[in-house]
């Protein structure tokens, strides 16, 4: 069986000591930053990936992917106890989380939480490995016309499932697109939105960007409001092991959970965070009783703990086999890479297998880990909680300072960061979402590059798009996903008018 | 309630004060500057791409959409943003410590750089007393030079190198 040899690649490179040292690194980090609210993965893998630079690129792949999933479990643990989001992702979590930690629960509803979240890892975890493979053969026939459609109908999807104004999600994106442009032109050699200077012609570092826009903006916007008064439930937890009704009651939760945020995960633009609140809707949607919810029902915590989880680790499918980013941690993910000099797409699981393999295994481990840092150590996580975010900021902006000017080694990007800084924290106080503007920063240069590509190859003709069938294919999906946002937003503008009159 | 505010007319300024009205203007702005940037780019044909070609595309569509958003604003109601001391006071304050940190780091080295952000940083709430700062000031120090210098081995300087 091909399967199980990849597996074993796999292991043998995640169970190198080394690598083992990166997963838990990348865990700690992860739950870390899961649990402390004010900084999140964005940010914090942004801040690390210079420092990848001197991995092996597997060993730093495999860490920023343990932030990245590690921050899904440790979120939960403050929306429990505080009733403060850690992370975006688990914002329901909060709602019947925090009335369950209210009832003395606090043990079984952070227990539930992390053992969802393990369920949704292990199978999203085999997902990857049973789905990529045969994606990356369709990925390998793929050529600019159909990659150019591929990326029309992320940056949609991307679009369409955002929370918020979908114009101004479109205006998001179009606005990193236009960022992505200024450096030099490839195909011309002419240089773009350079006005002159010259630290500008080579264009501009994706973790410079993020770095300003989500780890400095973040920090102003949080230093602009009062500081929240946290709440932490006071008692001690003593009980962690659920009763057997929460069992009962929750495991269809988390079956479903993880379904829906596999699902969801793969599709451009999800990942958790979407995966979460689907999740939630849809189980107070099949509950009989659906008065619970909110009033501490387990299966509140249950489904979208599992779904955030399988959402972000499914989310490295489409990256792992196109090489193309479904969100903004991807978008990182593949700068990485680029660091390396790997070009991400179809052909790094057979070129690469130990990268690929390794990951994958080392998901699994790092879920395993996860498990243990954040339920018998609960106890230390709570205690980081009672420090005040006033301690946090200094250091946060620090990483940040450090992080851009080790991946450039120049003084001038840490500028530019600044400015990126007050760029995120405008956007942010404008209610204007930044992370569609990443999407757009990175795949800006690829759509660009395939679709002029496309264009040699039709010799002009943009018909090239709808005769070839894959590209077609994807495009027509891009159209029926546009009709799909059209239509609920004509029935809400009606509704609108018809409450006014 | 309700009858009092629809009764009374928002001011102009807290009409402008939308979050989409601003939003709306703002991708005007930067649709507008950027097509002013690009005025002398080569534009060329949907086969032979100039440097303008993309440039000007994505411009046209963000002015669009900026009109499309600040219309939305104007018509729909909504809360005025307000701007609080407390905002102005963390923008400039971590804007001017990253800054002073990026010029200094090559000239000053770590040491000054880190000093130089915690202080400037430091001003950004009031909630952080003088003496906390420093011992902040000294822990990050002590922080980041076992991590990157010692632990990482990256090559930034740590003194001033006259």
């Amino acid at each position: 069986m091909e399967f199980f040899d990849n597996l074993a690649i796999g292991f043998g490179v995640a169970l190198n000591p080394a690598n083992l040292g990166f997963a838990f690194v990348g865990a700690m980090v992860g739950t870390l930053i899961g649990v402390l609210p004010g900084i999140g993965p964005i940010a914090t893998i942004a801040m690390l990936l210079p420092l990848t630079f001197h991995l092996e690129p597997v060993s730093g792949l495999i860490m920023l992917a343990g932030i990245f999933y590690g921050a899904q479990y440790g979120g939960s643990t403050t929306a429990i106890l505080v009733n403060l989001p850690g992370e975006t992702s688990s914002v329901v979590t909060c709602i019947d989380g925090h009335q369950m930690a209210r009832q003395g629960r606090a043990g079984a509803a952070l227990a539930v939480a992390a053992i969802g979240s393990f369920f949704a890892g292990c199978i999203s975890t085999a997902l990857i490995a049973g789905f990529a493979p045969p994606l990356a053969k369709v990925g390998q026939s793929f050529g600019a016309p159909e990659y150019f459609s591929l990326m029309l109908l992320g940056l949609i999807a991307a679009v369409v499932l955002a929370h918020g104004s979908i114009i101004k999600a479109v205006a998001m994106i179009v606005l990193g697109l236009l960022v992505g442009l200024v450096g030099t032109d490839g195909n011309t050699g002419g240089t773009r939105f350079t006005f002159g200077i010259r630290e500008l012609t080579d264009g501009i570092d994706v973790a410079t960007l993020a770095i300003g826009v989500f780890g400095v903006g973040e920090i102003i916007s949080n230093l602009s409001r009062p500081e929240e008064e946290r709440s932490l439930i006071a008692q001690k937890i003593t009980r962690l092991w659920p009763t057997g009704d929460d069992f009962r009651r929750s495991w269809r939760a988390v079956l479903r959970g993880t379904a829906l945020g596999s699902i969801l995960g793969v599709l451009p633009g999800g990942g958790a965070t979407l995966s979460s609140f689907a999740a939630y809707a849809l189980e107070k949607k099949v509950s009989r009783d659906p008065s619970r919810f909110g009033r501490g029902a387990v299966e509140g915590i249950a489904a979208p703990e599992s779904a955030n989880n399988a959402g972000a680790q499914t989310s490295f499918i489409p990256m792992l086999t196109l090489g193309i980013p479904g969100n903004a941690v991807m978008a990182l993910m593949i700068g990485a890479l680029t660091i390396h000099g790997i070009q991400p797409g179809p052909q790094i699981m057979s070129e690469r297998p130990q990268l690929f393999w390794g990951m994958v295994a080392s998901m699994w481990i790092g879920n395993l880990m996860l498990v243990i840092i954040n339920l018998p150590l609960i106890g230390i996580w709570v205690q980081l909680l009672k420090v005040p975010y006033r301690f946090l900021y200094l250091a946060i902006l620090l990483f940040c300072g450090i992080g851009v000017y080790t991946v450039s080694n120049s003084a001038s990007a840490v500028l530019l960061a600044a400015f990126f800084g007050v760029v995120g924290f405008v956007l942010m106080r404008l209610e204007c979402e930044p992370a569609p503007m990443i999407l757009g920063f990175v795949l800006g240069p690829l759509m660009e590059e395939n679709l002029r590509r496309a264009m040699k190859i039709a010799s002009g003709d943009p018909m090239i798009f709808v005769q070839r069938p894959i590209s077609l294919g994807l495009l027509i999906a891009a159209a029926l996903l546009l009709l799909v946002v059209a239509l609920p937003a004509i029935r809400g503008k009606r509704e609108e008018v018809f409450q006014e009159g | 309630m309700s009858d009092a505010q629809r009764t009374t007319k928002p001011s102009r300024w807290d009409i402008l004060a939308r979050t989409d009205v601003l939003s709306g203007l703002l991708f005007i702005a930067i649709a507008a500057f950027g097509l002013w940037a690009s005025r002398n780019y080569p534009v060329g044909t949907a086969l032979r791409m100039g440097t303008g070609y993309m440039p000007r595309l994505l411009c046209w569509l963000l002015l669009g959409l900026g009109v499309i958003v600040l219309g939305q604003g104007l018509r729909q109601q909504a809360a005025p943003l307000r701007s609080s001391p407390q905002a102005w006071r963390a923008v400039l304050s971590v804007t001017a410590a990253l800054v002073a940190f990026g010029l200094s780091i090559e000239l000053l080295g770590l040491v000054l750089a880190i000093l130089l952000l915690t202080g400037l940083g430091a001003l950004a709430t009031r909630a952080l007393r003088p003496v906390e700062t420093a011992i902040a000031a000294l822990g990050l120090i002590a922080l980041s030079w076992s991590i990157f210098i010692f632990g990482l081995g990256l090559t930034i300087p740590v003194w001033p190198e006259w």
